[in-house]
């Protein structure tokens, strides 16, 4: 199965702390048998959390996406996070973390930018 | 309704002789033909799909109601043009249950009663397949939104 297996990145970019919990999430979701790809971006105060789910599994998309927000909750009470396996949203995500990975884009453009991708994955129509 | 009698053996004759030059329809053929050009309709679909995912700001979640929307309006122009027309004759419900079917009910009623007039003809008319359609979506719509509602007021979802 094709990956892109992203990095996880965090808009403060020298806070050792998020890029501990940043990497500690992504394990915690790649361990998962249904999900083969996972990106984790640490914002400021929320932290965004996409993976894709295996085809066979796309059946149970919403029971998986319920365990993750009760495994993630579990593990981490005092995070908030925002999880979700829509592609856009992926698509997203990686183009974050490349533009976060430019010296010249700056951590208030990058927090702007993440809030954007939050608020799109919200969007219901 | 008239009286149920048991066929004269003349007309059993020629029920017999019916039965035996009748064509017998290509079930499945026409199966391997729905499949195929409604498969194919649906990829068409997928791609569009794709399309604003990737150039437009819409999720997975959101991009259906675009999709849907361009789907309907190809398939009017391409009823227009007298082509889906032949797909229809070619495919039959492969071409008449995606959307696209919806499309083509609706401009086609507006082509044939065109003669009448703009308002008597075609506004009078144009519904006149699709109409159906609107009022069973609708009302199963409001049924199934009923349901989830009173279970969720109960606590059951």
């Amino acid at each position: 199965m094709q990956q892109v297996n992203p990095e996880p990145a965090q808009v403060e970019g020298n806070n050792k702390k998020d890029k501990k919990l940043a990497l500690k999430v992504k394990r915690d979701i790649q361990s998962l048998p249904q999900i083969y790809d996972v990106a984790v971006v640490r914002g400021k105060k929320d932290t965004l959390v996409v993976y894709k789910v295996k085809h066979m599994h796309r059946m149970r998309m919403k029971q998986i996406e319920k365990d993750i927000n009760k495994m993630l909750e579990k593990n981490y009470p005092k995070e908030n996070f925002t999880v979700s396996s829509d592609f856009k949203i992926f698509i997203e995500a990686i183009e974050l973390k490349d533009k976060m990975e430019n010296q010249s884009y700056s951590e208030k453009e990058a927090e702007e930018k993440l809030q954007k991708v939050i608020e799109l994955k919200k969007a219901m129509t | 309704m008239g009286r149920k009698t048991s066929p004269s053996p003349v007309e059993k004759g020629y029920q017999e002789l019916q039965k035996k030059h009748e064509l017998k329809r290509p079930v499945f053929k026409n199966c391997i033909r729905a499949f195929l050009v409604g498969g194919f309709i649906c990829t068409i679909g997928q791609a569009i799909t794709y399309f604003y995912i990737y150039y437009f700001d819409f999720t997975e979640q959101t991009a259906g109601n675009p999709t849907v929307a361009t789907m309907i309006f190809l398939s009017m122009l391409l009823t227009g043009f007298g082509v889906y027309d032949h797909i229809g004759q070619f495919a039959g419900a492969g071409s008449a249950v995606p959307v696209t079917g919806f499309g083509n009910s609706v401009i086609s009623a507006a082509i044939e009663h065109r003669t009448e007039g703009m308002v008597l003809g075609v506004g009078g008319n144009m519904f006149k397949l699709a109409g159906t359609v609107l009022l069973f979506g609708v009302f199963s719509a409001f049924i199934v939104a009923l349901v989830r509602t009173l279970l969720t007021m109960w606590g059951v979802l």
